[in-house]
């Protein structure tokens, strides 16, 4: 509706303004106090002058002080917007990683340089930070990104750059497909992906747990997707039927309406790849539909975070996950990198990605060592033969730059995680 | 009914404006500075100035609807999307060449706009924007779960480089940069040509007076939906040189990011201007990429340039533009 | 299965119930400002972390947490309105959008910035089931659906009965007459900003312990699903909202449940779209604001 004001005199704290007849509403910011802003400007311009004048200062400074033998590594991952929570794992594990082969040498004698690019999960905004990263910062590996679709688009960028790309966190199968032999030389991926995982989950769950009827409900990613994809390859051998299939957004809170219908489908678990912040609600939200106890949860998605744990105790009982790692892996190595984890900081505990990019570091700094060389072409070709001992055991690459991980099977017992088997991951690559 | 009047605009000055305000020295300045930018620039900055070629097009696709029809829109990120996917896809399945992609992202978004803009363009000006940007995430389940031609979460990955015909295909940044620019120089003349153009006069008249534009007897409702058609289209020739650049997409390409990124470039660049666009889309790419020095607070920082944009320049950077060019007119003569 | 549909409808209830008790602020923030406040989700999450701040840091039980909670983010949402909000009653559109977008920003990633990246959970709450025959649900959602009501009706109070609710349909109808009249828009256009921030923190804070996890970006997810909201009710319109809000949030329940987790974002937007086909200026009013 157009609204037709007669000419007026708006009086507002004393400040005289004409509102012409045919000017809608929206406009009198256009005839309020010329000379006021014209002041605020002024004294604007001059604080922003002085911010930019001391941010070059700092800069000039930190490129001065900058060494000449350092190894340069690049850390994307998400650092702002709605992925921060995942993204803020990964840098504290880099730098962690860092600060401790720094402290114990440097690789080949070189400290550790690292530089953080934040990507949002967002290819346009990854592709930048890797690129300031190239350009700039002469970085000579990248650790990243926890997106897989972030990681995608960086592969055929550090191609070009004959940058090493290792890969701490994304799991769409995509990426090692189209690397090694399938093409890209130059990334490499230190994580797990399901193929061999979603089969011993299913066939734990069906021979031991004899639980015959599931329903899905993983995240709504190629993460939580993709597994669920391998999953059904299993489900003819294993004699299971699925009940329903519903994947959930990671920002989703509301799983009533799910869980109403699987109450009453007579699943007996639910298949759940997702990560850990959503476990909790899910249990939660189990136990007040009174799911808790008589349907489990079987995936994985951090099913032995304590705080999960405390948050629903009864609904996590029970549970099943496979996983490449568990802070409960009791030896002296993953006590001592959780003990200086939570000591660097303030007494939080690390999740998978803090692991995966500490470890994934120090993957990099021993291919260095064994090349004898910090050339990322000789640390490429080094990775291709290692076999890295790795806080869950021994891991090594197959011809598409694939890492071969060790992998645990546990159970909930209690409230605390009991092993129930180790297998090791492999990928079966389409032909 | 509607009040399209609701947005106000700072210009009102003709479009054809635009060339006369930039005195030719400058522009001359400014065409070499941008031939020779991959001898003088390293490949970081190129990339800067690609991506902010990349949001150009969907953003003189906003100005259209934004300012030149006085409605708002989110959809521009749906546009950007459906763009993307069918670049991504006629490359994939037919190796067609880029020229055939690029032309055919347009087009059949532009086609797609169509249906969609006829229950849009019936609400009123704020309801229209929610209603846009539901698009956004309608576009986003349709490429999660429409799996046997987006392959889903999995995305399009391995995305050929753009073919140009006669065997040219470009691979370096430099290569892409050019293509860009060419792009850009292109489409912006188009757009150019199509709002100083009668129809776009009659735009104009239907942002500043719906009512009278249409007692004057231009068919207001066609033009509407026409405006919001060509809108889409412009958004997905950005996507389709998305997705050819970075050679991966996937249905996180649906995502508000990118309505809000051509959103700020053209409210804080200046809309109704086809300069404070494209100095916009420079603009806001460049503050982005220069806040990469504090990771942390850059997103933070962000969000107080556009606070100090807002009380600083409410218009939008246009008139410091017009006052750039004004200082070196008088410098010039 | 028709225990199943009633389930359902419970379900949709209490979710729209947090949704309109988030929308209700952003309608009225409309009415007197002509803003869309893209930061209207960044409150509801800053009343959960003041919240989950309170308890978990200073030891504070729950119920105490959701008053502490719902005061400090007023707190901050009466600076943000001095600073920013107050000077876009005269400005045009677009200064709000940008605005908005930025104080979005802002607050988001001050948070991520402030409190880090780690898991969060938010303690506290009451938890144990109540059964409606064979349906359970936690005495925490009866509580937020209890609420929801009341707040409603104390709104419709408030803008009938005193003087400051009159104040703000004045302003939200013209503001150069309620200028001329002596009214002090920018003070109404404060107090408004404050109570409807104030709503979405007490739907955060409300929804905490069943909601569970808690991070900086949780509120972008709940301002896409109250845009949907007040254009639905009627953009303006508080009444409509409860309404909109409740009958969004069964049709998404009806969504997930029948047809798939999956569709449920994006079948709430095709309903609103398809409805706007019919009443393009919202379902339960032509002109009625408040």
């Amino acid at each position: 509706m157009a609204r037709r004001v007669p000419m007026l005199v708006v009086v507002d704290r004393g400040r005289k303004a004409e509102l012409p007849p045919e000017c809608p509403l929206t406009s009198m910011a256009d005839v309020v106090d010329p000379e006021e802003r014209l002041m605020i400007r002024y004294a604007m311009t001059r604080r922003l002058a002085l911010v930019a004048a001391s941010a070059f200062a700092i800069i000039a400074q930190a490129e001065a002080t900058a060494a000449q033998d350092v190894v340069k590594i690049g850390v994307i991952s998400p650092n702002t917007g709605a992925a921060a929570r995942y993204g803020a794992f990964a840098w504290r594990g880099a730098q962690l990683a860092r600060d401790e082969i720094n402290a114990a040498g440097g690789v080949n004698g070189k400290k550790i340089e690292l530089f953080q690019g934040d990507s949002q999960c967002n290819p346009t905004e990854g592709v930048s930070a890797l690129q300031r990263m190239l350009s700039q910062d002469k970085v000579s590996y990248v650790l990243g990104d926890v997106c897989s679709s972030v990681t995608l688009a960086l592969q055929p960028m550090v191609e070009n750059a004959n940058v090493l790309l290792v890969n701490p966190a994304s799991s769409n199968p995509q990426i090692t497909y189209k690397a090694g032999v399938g093409g890209f030389k130059w990334s490499y991926r230190n994580y797990p992906t399901d193929e061999v995982r979603a089969g011993v989950v299913l066939k734990y769950a069906a021979q031991e747990k004899k639980i015959k009827k599931m329903a899905v409900l993983s995240v709504d990613s190629d993460y939580g997707r993709g597994a669920i994809v391998l999953t059904k390859k299993y489900l003819a051998e294993n004699g299971v039927e699925l009940t329903s299939e519903d994947y959930y957004k990671d920002k989703e809170a509301d799983f009533r309406p799910i869980l109403a219908n699987i109450r009453r489908s007579g699943a007996g678990a639910i298949i759940m790849y997702g990560l850990a912040d959503t476990t909790p609600i899910i249990a939660r939200q189990m136990v007040e539909a009174g799911l808790a106890g008589k349907v489990v949860l079987i995936g994985s998605a951090e099913f032995n975070n304590p705080q999960a744990i405390a948050a629903a105790p009864s609904a996590l009982e029970g549970a099943v996950e496979a996983a490449a790692w568990v802070p409960e892996h009791d030896t002296p190595r993953n006590k001592a990198f959780i003990a200086a984890y939570k000591a660097k900081y303030a007494g939080e505990e690390p999740n998978i990605h803090a692991y995966f990019f500490w470890e994934t570091l120090r993957l990099v700094g021993v291919a260095a060592k064994q090349a004898k060389s910090e050339k990322q072409d000789d640390v490429r070709k080094a990775l291709a033969t290692i076999t890295y001992d790795s806080i869950m055991g021994n891991v090594n690459f197959d011809d598409h730059n694939q890492a071969n991980l060790p992998m645990i099977l546990f159970e909930l017992v209690n409230g605390k995680p009991a092993i129930k088997g180790t297998f090791s991951t492999k990928i079966i690559y389409p032909k | 009914m509607t009040n399209p009047a609701a947005i106000a605009i700072p210009s009102l000055k003709p479009a054809t404006a635009d060339v006369d305000i930039m005195p030719t020295w400058l522009g001359v300045v400014l065409a070499v500075a941008l031939l020779a930018a991959p001898v003088l620039l390293d490949s970081y900055y190129l990339h800067a100035l690609i991506t902010s070629m990349i949001f150009l097009l969907p953003a003189h696709g906003l100005n259209l609807i934004v300012g030149y029809t006085g409605m708002m829109s989110l959809a521009q990120g749906a546009f950007f999307g459906i763009g993307s996917y069918v670049s991504a896809l006629l490359a994939m399945h037919l190796g067609t060449p880029f020229w055939v992609n690029f032309l055919a992202a347009g087009v059949v978004t532009g086609l797609i706009a169509l249906p969609l803009g006829v229950p849009a363009l019936r609400l009123r000006t704020y309801s229209f924007v929610m209603c846009t940007l539901g698009l956004v995430v309608i576009g986003e389940t349709v490429a999660k779960n429409w799996i046997s031609v987006t392959r889903g979460d999995m995305g399009l990955s391995g995305i050929p480089r753009p073919h140009l015909g006669f065997g040219v295909e470009v691979t370096t940044i430099t290569g892409y940069y050019y293509l860009f620019l060419f792009l850009a120089v292109v489409m912006t003349a188009l757009f150019w040509a199509l709002v100083s153009s009668p129809a776009g006069r009659a735009m104009i008249a239907i942002r500043d007076n719906e009512t009278q534009a249409e007692a004057l007897g231009i068919p207001t409702w066609s033009y509407k939906l026409i405006v919001f058609a060509l809108s889409a289209a412009f958004a997905g020739f950005g996507g389709s040189m998305f997705a050819h650049y970075l050679t991966t997409i996937s249905p996180l390409t649906f995502q508000m990011y990118y309505s809000t990124t051509i959103l700020i470039i053209v409210l804080g660049g200046g809309a109704g201007t086809i300069r404070g666009v494209v100095v916009g889309s420079l603009t806001f790419v460049a503050v982005s990429e220069a806040l990469r020095i504090a990771p942390e607070l850059r997103m933070i920082i962000y969000g107080f340039v556009l606070l100090l944009l807002v009380f600083w320049l409410p218009k939008g950077i246009t008139p410091l533009v017009d006052k750039v060019f004004a200082l070196a007119r008088g410098r010039s003569t | 299965m028709g225990e199943l549909i009633l389930e359902q409808i419970i379900n949709g209830i209490i979710a729209g119930s947090v949704y309109a008790l988030v929308a209700a602020g952003m309608t009225m923030i409309f009415g007197v400002l002509r803003a869309i406040n893209f930061a209207h989700g960044e409150y509801y999450m800053l009343g959960t972390f003041s919240a989950w701040y309170v308890i978990s840091k200073l030891g504070v039980s729950y119920p105490v947490s959701i008053i502490l909670g719902i005061v400090m983010t007023m707190a901050i949402a009466a600076v943000v309105g001095r600073l920013v909000m107050q000077h876009l009653v005269t400005a045009p559109f677009q200064s709000g959008v940008l605005a908005t977008l930025g104080l979005s920003l802002i607050l988001q990633n001050a948070i991520v910035l402030g409190f880090g990246g780690t898991y969060k959970m938010f303690p506290g709450g009451w938890l144990s089931p109540v059964f409606i025959g064979d349906i359970s649900i936690a005495w925490q959602r009866i509580i937020i659906l209890i609420v929801t009501i009341a707040m409603f009706v104390a709104l419709e109070l408030m803008v009938a009965r005193t003087r400051m609710g009159r104040s703000i349909r004045a302003v939200s109808q013209n503001i150069e007459c309620c200028a001329v009249n002596g009214i002090d828009v920018e003070r109404v256009v404060l107090a408004t900003f404050v109570l409807g921030t104030g709503l979405a923190a007490m739907s955060g804070v409300l929804t905490g312990p069943v909601n569970v996890t808690i991070y900086g970006g949780m509120g972008e997810a709940v301002t896409m699903k109250t845009f949907a909201v007040i254009v639905m009710g009627g953009m303006g319109n508080v009444r409509g909202t409860l309404l909109a809000g409740w009958i969004l949030g069964i049709a998404e329940s009806f969504v997930a449940g029948f047809i798939g987790l999956q569709y449920r974002d994006a079948v709430g937007f095709v309903i609103l779209i398809a409805m706007l086909m019919f009443r393009p200026t919202g379902l339960f009013s032509l002109q009625s604001r408040f």
